[in-house]
């Protein structure tokens, strides 16, 4: 069962990664055949009809006959350059004047000479001797040069190692004729790859600026260096080896690995995964050639840029091809589709570019490789930034949402708040309420009815008046018992001294009040009405007990704050000096404390009497917290 | 025996009530202690009793059949500025007693004080005494912390100014409040016990509104009104 249930999800998984495998891998190969032909197409068309092709070319002191397109072999010398000779023949009377002669490619450097004079040396343009470039050379040729009849042409090739000599075919013609091949091939290998850079560098600085204010975001910060070293690259030439400043150009080699690594790197933080730890190997090869830049000769640093760093340029475009694979089988969307049919087609390039290097095919050396990545380069660059237009786009409107959002909780929660406050107020209401009716049952009520039954048996006015006025009393201290005292039940009790005052006077008895601590009792915020009620009730019982049984002359209420270092609680004693419970009837003395006792209990107090012949005194206890419910009620 | 004021006269005292044994019930207690009671069932008797001229008293009901006992207090106290005013209450319940305070009462007298209290305590008022239930002394201490503590809502009950009370008037009536006796009060705050009545007559007479005058004089100190 366990097995099943494991290669269940496995097996659709495989599926699922084949049905959407299968089809982009298709469609690469759609992309690799449509990059093939658009290479075939992309070569300019040169104007045949002037082309020289039969050379004799001397080399080391031996002379031979060749046609070009034509490799040398590499050297690193530039000293004794293989020396092409050649002848075309010009017509002074048919033809146009203002000839020239143009050479579509060429590496490295070419110098040219009419009937033995120079006319064109290539190694002054920096640019030209790039043998990345593919750049054209065209130079008119003064009409004082040209002869009627045949001309004699050379061409000193000048090469520097580790790539071989390549002479194409040169041609030699009216400048009418050879001028637009010529503009074609600036305008496809001199003035777009200018193009790209400025592009490259703009996109650079906007990436670098993306990458400063969201530095938890590396994959700006890595594309923006990539597009850096590419910019450097682009528009710091390599200077002819001669030059002062080969190192630099030796360094600069170094470029080329790294810009491949950054873009791999690129790549894999784009589409979500962790930078692996060994990714730091990919940068390994840039770093030699940097380091051998730096401190070996001329000649090492271009040999291993060749050995090691154009591997590396490769091996990262097969990386960048998986990691987009991977990208457009997990993803499935258009940013990982689109950056994988661009790593297609400059891996296309990469290969075309070497089989044209090995001289596997035969075509003019045409290297598109910078090309293609130049111009994939600047398409992430753009899609980016269009990524990012839209992320801030769907912020303003996520903003937008979550404005309204937030106004709608707000209004449901400001509704429910007034719900939940109504329901609470009418639930504190209809408690209050109970209350209420329990405590004017409890004591009007049965005041009022025994006052009804007392006169309906004719009894005497004192008993009815006893009635009324207890009723009245407990009246009073219903109504007084809702006003608001602030949890400082001293308030209540002064209300009731008064009133056990006016009860006292008749009877001649003298109440004594001793606060014994100055604030009184403590401040019980958590007090309710009803535990007041509760309170004075015993109190009350307590006073009327000692004037209707004990005959008692004194009644003292002590105040008083106990704190015995875990609180401070409150005790309210009341004390007589009369002749305690003697002679009272049992089953009074018992309801009368069962009542006080159950009062006490209701709100969390502890209830003491005691009783001789002394007087009786009560004890009342307060809880330092009173109860929140009443939960002896029932 | 019978009470006189300084000039040797019979104390007069008027005394509104619209129900009729609680009026003899009072009647009854005052005259026994000497003075000399004339009684009214309505605001319009009343008004016809104090036309024959001012009494030395004026206790009187709230509610009254042909209107409020407040006016009746209004109008006394700016025809016969001489005259004590108290209010007969059934519950001495703040809400009545404090609008009454307001317009110039001096305290309340319960409808079923015993007959002894209810001439105790018309003698004090005639001697210049004012008594202050606790209940009462309560209800404005409570004020002035509410007044301290929500300036801005309304509060419940009848409406009180207490701004004008000092801090030692406010120390006396939380005195009273809690249930201390005036000697008490005068301990613990370092004051001779004789000096706590005419603290309590001045609270009287802060709390009371006057005249229009002295309204907008008190809201301009107040802050509410702008000149």
């Amino acid at each position: 069962m366990s097995g099943i249930a494991a290669n269940a999800p496995a097996r659709p998984r495989r599926r699922l990664i084949a049905s959407r495998l299968v089809p982009y891998l298709l469609f690469q190969v759609l992309i690799v055949v449509a990059t093939i032909l658009g290479l075939r197409l992309l070569q300019p068309i040169d104007p045949d009809d002037f082309a020289l092709n039969g050379f004799s070319l001397r080399e080391d002191g031996v002379a031979r006959a060749v046609t070009v397109p034509h490799f040398t072999s590499s050297r690193y010398s530039l000293a004794d350059p293989p020396l092409y000779t050649g002848s075309f023949t010009f017509r002074a009377g048919d033809t146009a004047p203002g000839w020239s002669v143009f050479l579509p490619r060429f590496s490295n450097a070419v110098e040219v000479a009419i009937n033995g004079v120079v006319v064109l040396d290539s190694r002054r343009d920096a640019n030209a001797n790039r043998p990345d470039r593919n750049t054209p050379q065209i130079t008119s040729i003064p009409s004082s040069l040209l002869r009627d009849g045949s001309n004699e042409i050379t061409v000193r090739l000048y090469v520097w190692g580790p790539l071989k000599g390549f002479l194409d075919t040169v041609y030699v013609g009216p400048d009418a004729a050879l001028r637009p091949a010529f503009e074609t091939r600036t305008l496809l290998f001199v003035t777009l790859p200018v193009a790209f850079s400025a592009w490259q560098s703009i996109l650079a600085v906007i990436l670098a600026i993306m990458w400063l204010m969201r530095r938890r975001e590396p994959v700006y910060g890595v594309l923006a260096a990539a597009m850096v070293l590419g910019v450097i690259q682009a528009f710091i030439p390599p200077p002819v080896p001669p030059a002062p400043v080969s190192r630099l150009a030796s360094v600069l080699l170094a470029s080329a690995p790294t810009e491949s690594a950054l873009i791999v790197a690129f790549a894999v933080l784009f589409f979500g995964w962790r930078w692996p730890r060994y990714g730091a190997l990919l940068f390994v090869p840039g770093l030699i050639v940097f380091v051998v830049g730096l401190i070996a000769g001329p000649p090492l640093p271009r040999v291993l840029f060749v050995t090691l760093g154009i591997p590396t340029v490769g091996l990262c475009l097969f990386l960048m091809a998986c990691v987009t694979a991977a990208a457009v089988v997990r993803r499935q969307d258009a940013a990982s589709f689109t950056i994988g049919c661009a790593v297609t087609i400059v891996l296309t390039c990469w290969i075309h570019d070497m089989l044209s290097v090995f001289e596997i095919v035969t075509n003019e050396r045409t290297f598109v490789s910078r090309l293609s990545y130049s111009a994939m380069l600047v398409a992430i660059g753009a899609g980016l930034t269009w990524r990012f237009a839209r992320a801030l786009n769907q912020v303003d409107s996520f903003a937008g949402q979550l404005v309204t959002r937030v106004r709608e909780a707000e209004e449901r929660l400001k509704a429910s708040f007034a719900r939940e406050e109504e329901r609470a107020r009418a639930a504190a209401l209809a408690n209050e309420r109970t209350r209420l009716m329990r405590d004017l049952h409890d004591g009007l009520g049965g005041q009022l009815v025994s006052i009804v039954a007392l006169s309906e048996r004719g009894h005497e006015s004192a008993s009815i008046t006893d009635a009324a006025r207890a009723a009245l009393k407990d009246l009073r201290l219903v109504i007084d018992s809702m006003d608001d005292i602030g949890g400082d039940l001293m308030l209540a009790l002064g209300s009731w001294r008064e009133r056990a005052a006016a009860q006292l006077r008749p009877h001649d008895i003298a109440l004594d009040w001793r606060v014994a601590t100055p604030q009184g009792l403590p401040l019980h915020p958590e007090l309710r009405p009803w535990h007041v009620i509760q309170i004075v009730r015993i109190l009350d019982e307590a006073v009327t007990n000692a004037v209707k049984h004990a005959q008692a002359r004194h009644i003292t209420v002590t105040i008083e704050t106990i704190d015995d270092g875990q609180g401070a609680y409150g005790v309210i004693s009341v004390a007589d000096d009369g002749r305690g419970f003697v002679g009272e009837t049992a089953s009074q003395t018992a309801r009368g404390l069962r009542n006080m006792r159950s009062r006490a209990a209701r709100c969390g107090s502890a209830f003491e009497l005691s009783s001789d012949s002394q007087g009786t005194r009560v004890r009342l206890q307060l809880p330092q917290v009173f109860p929140d419910s009443d939960a002896a009620a029932d | 025996m019978s009470e006189q004021g300084e000039t040797g006269e019979a104390i007069t005292i008027l005394l509104v009530e619209d129900d009729a044994p609680t009026c003899w019930r009072l009647q009854d207690a005052l005259v026994k202690a000497g003075y000399e009671v004339r009684s009214a069932g309505s605001l319009g008797e009343a008004r016809q009793a104090l036309i024959g001229g001012a009494p030395r008293v004026l206790l009187t009901d709230l509610r009254l059949p042909d209107g409020h006992g407040v006016e009746l207090i209004r109008e006394t106290r700016q025809r016969c500025p001489d005259t004590e005013i108290m209010v007969i209450s059934a519950l001495g319940d703040e809400e009545s007693v404090i609008s009454a305070i307001t317009v110039g009462a001096t305290g309340y007298l319960l409808k079923d004080a015993f007959p002894t209290d209810i001439a105790t305590t018309v003698r004090d008022l005639v001697a210049g005494h004012s008594p202050i239930s606790a209940s009462i002394a309560r209800f404005i201490v409570r004020r002035t912390q509410g007044a301290a503590q929500t300036s801005a809502e309304p509060l419940p009950g009848p409406a009180l100014n207490t701004a004008r009370l000092t801090p030692r008037e406010i120390d006396i009536l939380w005195g009273i409040a809690k249930g201390f006796s005036y000697a008490e009060i005068a301990s613990h705050l370092g004051l001779s016990k004789q000096t706590v009545p005419g603290h309590i007559k001045n609270i009287y007479r802060k709390l009371e509104v006057h005249t229009r005058g002295e309204a907008v004089f008190e809201a301009v100190q107040q802050g509410l009104i702008k000149l």
